[in-house]
């Protein structure tokens, strides 16, 4: 799609499933009408907006394409078929995503009937210099790697005095691909950093059951934009109609992006938590979100070495004074100059600077930060249940627990890096959420970032007693996304292809 | 007859395939000065002419189609253009009815292979653009079609192989007829082995030759008033129905998924308008978009029971005699090859159609030429559809 008016239209309607429904039959329209057509004149002003966003499916009937038409054909082979919702009320074209067709070979035959999941995804190849089209038309089986969950707003029953987490989502995708004793999470061919951040904020929406609207302020921290102009914000805070929905198309809120390396949405946490406890704003909640198709160059290019450790994913953490699950006790930041690793304007892949990243950049500031805070808040180290250290690599966050004097048992449940890779400005906040979904009431986390550039952030929080509650509505936990059945696993050619993308 | 018909006094049309060293301008010509031949009148006998194509403004980046006639012809009447071929000729039919007009000629062309590369990506968009973004492909809707049917009719195991050999034979048929028209755009017979094996992948119901080639062509008619087609025609073929229907453009939003209703809703208008019987047509040229459709407008347009047409076209297919024997009755079907073998220039297309029910009606068609009880056939009927079953239009033919 070049014309850019066309774009807005199809996306506004199509990533969020946007429908009508007539109140006096109950009929139902995807791309809302503003009449319903058995009930006529008098169903003007009569037509609910709805959407189908969160709900479940069914592919009723469906062929493979193996001769995509050419905006498709970097997808492969693929399922398509007619997927209804709500018994048969209404029906929409969909596109099967996060399945890797071998022609021939894989039965593609048992799909009809399935329930299926609406996903948030990349519509179609254009060209470099265009708008990136998006739709929700893309579908993945219910019983497969990601569950249907519906998503219920719960009044909140108590309200802190420090701000904190008040819940937290984490997406990776269902491909991996497994060197040596690392395996690192590779996005399809629909996914980037954006469906990712939509994805995880969807997620955290999900856990902390906070009613959207009353979301004051979106970040979005990430270093791999597919834009360099043209905030990855503001597609989440529209997609999951965060904040006040205006008639004109507009949410009340505030969405901004973010970078600093793997940093860029660690920093914003105390920026979020101290916005919903500055009085008076109106701001009851604020989502910070962390996502990455971190990029590397290929092996046997300049910086390559980097594509031993990538990985993609995004994180969402949703702040608040009302049913904090974690409390933000206090926080401490340090930042120099220090170029180690970095990536120039219109260059695909960043560049590091090799053993300079180790000592006077990683171990320097993480070191700094996460003594000055537990200096500031008199914590000893049998004070913290959990280490979550910034996770580029298997050797780097291991060596810092250890020189920071942790045990394995304080920093081993928040290493993630051996599953996902580094999803760079999502690497320490998965490792949160892993620790997040084990943790009990009255534990101390302490999370030290690192973004290259270079600064490291620390943070302390202490769980509440409402943190075992909320467990239950999130089933696709960080473990869930490890220990799977249906991950799949591909080969380096093939896991060079997906990251590339559309 | 009802002397108020409009008649069909002379048909043109070139040959239908890749025309790479001409212009749509040189393809419309030599179509109209043939039917303006055929008859027997010159481009200043015109009244007005009616144009149709789909694709120009996209293939040949040409908007304005009339001026470039009115150039080509030297004629200042007034013109007009739509999509297919059928919706040009309903348009002149209307036009001559209301008396406004004597002499009309309806033209139209199309020149897909200027845009070979994009053509999918164009057909589909202009058939559904939602389920474009959705990543349907011209070809998949029609599977989704096939495979909906079967599940609607419980069709299964070695029923369902039967099915699909049926869909092959129709393919077949098409090519066998395709032999016997110079103008065709594939005239080399193929067999049911070669079908089924073009669909490779044992999940793919449809393969290659299901499906209609894109093609490169024009087609034109002369349409007359009653009293001008006695004046100029030993054998006019009068227009006895020109109807219409259209459905939603989304195809999962239609009710019906496993057929097209505009192609029964407009046949039922046709029948009435031409105050004729289902049983009276003899010969018939359906819209075989792919074979699938040959076999489901067998069905839409009422000449098979819903869910049994397959059965009639596998049976009449076994010993092929040359038309489909359907409940005791003969019907013959896409003459000329179909859209299949005779080709698929979208905006000519119906053109051609016409074409071969007009040869046959007049007992012109050569080779080709059926006999009923030692006659031309007498009554036909056209089925053309825009898009994917969102616009069908039925003309039925008939000779005095």
């Amino acid at each position: 799609m070049s014309s850019e008016p066309i774009e807005r239209r199809v996306s506004y309607i199509g990533d969020r499933l946007r429908a009508s429904q007539c109140t006096l039959c109950g009929k139902e329209y995807f791309r809302g009408k503003n009449y319903c057509g058995s009930c006529g004149r008098k169903s003007f002003g009569k037509m609910k907006t709805i959407d189908y966003f969160y709900d479940q499916g069914t592919l009723e009937v469906s062929t493979l394409v193996n001769q995509p038409t050419n905006r498709f054909i970097k997808m492969g082979s693929y399922i398509y078929g007619l997927v209804s919702f709500h018994d048969g009320k209404t029906r929409v074209p969909g596109r099967l995503t996060d399945l890797l067709i071998q022609d021939g070979k894989t039965d593609v035959s048992c799909f009809d009937g399935k329930n299926v999941v609406p996903r948030f995804r990349r519509r179609h190849t254009v060209g470099e210099s265009d708008v990136i089209p998006t739709i929700s038309l893309a579908f993945t089986v219910a019983d497969g790697y990601y569950p249907h969950q519906k998503y219920e707003i719960h009044k909140p029953t108590k309200e802190y005095e420090t701000p904190g987490i008040v819940g937290y989502g984490v997406y990776t995708s269902k491909f991996r691909i497994k060197e040596g004793n690392m395996e690192r999470s590779v996005p399809f061919i629909d996914e980037d950093a954006v469906t990712a951040a939509v994805d995880a904020g969807k997620l955290a929406l999900i856990h902390s059951g906070v009613d959207k609207t009353l979301i004051g302020k979106v970040y979005v921290g990430s270093e791999s934009n597919p834009y360099a102009v043209n905030p990855i914000a503001s597609k989440v805070a529209q997609v999951l109609k965060l904040g006040k929905e205006e008639k004109t198309g507009l949410q009340s809120v505030d969405a901004i992006d973010t970078e600093f390396a793997c940093k860029a949405a660690t920093s914003m946490f105390k920026d979020a938590a101290s916005l919903v406890y500055y009085p008076k704003t109106n701001t009851d909640y604020a989502m910070a979100i962390g996502a990455d198709n971190s990029q590397a160059a290929p092996r046997n290019e300049l910086g390559g070495e980097l594509d031993h450790f990538v990985g993609f994913g995004g994180s969402a953490f949703i702040f608040g004074m009302h049913d904090v699950i974690a409390e933000m006790e206090g926080w401490y930041s340090c930042t120099s100059d220090t170029p180690d690793f970095w990536r120039r304007d219109m260059q695909a892949y960043p560049r590091h600077g090799g053993r300079f990243t180790g000592e006077p950049a990683y171990f320097k500031h993480v070191i700094k930060s996460c003594k000055t805070l537990m200096e500031q808040l008199k914590l000893n180290l049998d004070d913290i249940d959990y280490f979550v250290p910034h996770q580029p690599n298997l050797r780097f966050p291991v060596k810092v627990a250890k020189q920071l004097g942790f045990k394995e048992e304080q920093y081993l449940p928040s290493l993630k890096v051996a599953k996902f890779g580094n999803a760079y400005s999502g690497s320490s906040p998965i490792g949160l959420a892993a620790v997040l979904d084990i943790a009990k009431p009255d534990e101390r986390i302490v999370l030290v970032s690192y973004g290259s550039g270079a600064g490291s952030d620390a943070y302390s929080f202490m769980t509440t007693s409402q943190i075992l509650e909320k467990k239950r509505r999130q089933k696709f936990t960080v473990n869930h996304q490890i220990d799977n059945e249906h991950l799949e696993y591909v080969d380096y050619h093939t896991y060079r292809r997906l990251k590339h993308g559309l | 007859m009802n002397s108020q018909n409009p008649a069909i006094i002379g048909v043109g049309r070139t040959k239908f395939g890749e025309h790479y060293e001409r212009d749509p301008e040189s393809l419309i010509e030599e179509a109209g000065l043939q039917a303006l031949d055929s008859a027997g009148i010159t481009r200043k006998d015109l009244n007005a002419c009616y144009l149709s194509d789909y694709f120009l403004q996209v293939t040949n980046k040409i908007g304005l189609e009339e001026g470039f006639f009115s150039e080509l012809l030297e004629l200042h009447v007034p013109m007009e253009k739509t999509r297919s071929f059928s919706s040009a000729l309903l348009n002149a039919c209307h036009a001559i009815q209301s008396g406004k007009y004597d002499l009309v000629l309806v033209g139209g062309m199309e020149k897909m292979t200027d845009r070979w590369d994009k053509i999918r990506d164009d057909l589909m968009l202009l058939e559904d653009p939602w389920s474009y973004y959705a990543g349907c492909t011209p070809e998949a809707n029609h599977e989704l079609l096939l495979n909906g049917y079967a599940k609607k009719y419980g069709i299964k195991g070695k029923q369902l192989e039967k099915l699909y050999t049926a869909l092959a034979q129709i393919s077949v048929k098409n090519h066998k007829n395709a032999t016997k028209n110079p103008q065709a755009q594939y005239k080399n017979p193929i067999t049911v082995e070669q079908v089924i094996k073009a669909r490779g992948n044992h999940c793919k119901s449809l393969g290659l030759f299901d499906f209609a080639p894109v093609s490169d062509g024009a087609s034109a008619l002369i349409l007359a008033s009653p009293k001008a087609a006695k004046k100029c025609s030993d054998i006019p073929v009068y227009v006895l129905a020109s109807s219409s229907a259209t459905d939603y453009i989304t195809f999962p939003s239609r009710e019906d998924r496993t057929g097209f209703v505009a192609t029964t809703l407009a046949m039922q208008t046709a029948l009435k308008q031409a105050n004729v019987d289902l049983t009276e047509i003899q010969i018939a040229e359906l819209y075989d978009q792919s074979t699938l459709l040959e076999m489901l407008s067998l069905e839409d347009l009422g000449f098979c029971k819903r869910g049994k047409s397959w059965l009639d076209i596998h049976k009449s297919c076994e010993d092929y005699q040359g038309f489909y024997e359907i409940g005791g009755r003969k019907l013959y079907v896409n003459l000329n090859g179909g859209l299949k073998a005779d080709g698929n220039p979208l905006g000519a297309t119906g053109g051609a159609q016409i074409f071969e029910i007009f040869k046959q009606l007049q007992g012109k068609a050569d080779s080709r030429q059926v006999h009923l009880d030692g006659e031309a056939p007498k009554l036909g009927c056209v089925s053309e559809l825009e898009g994917f079953g969102t616009k069908s239009y039925i003309h039925i033919l008939g000779r005095n």
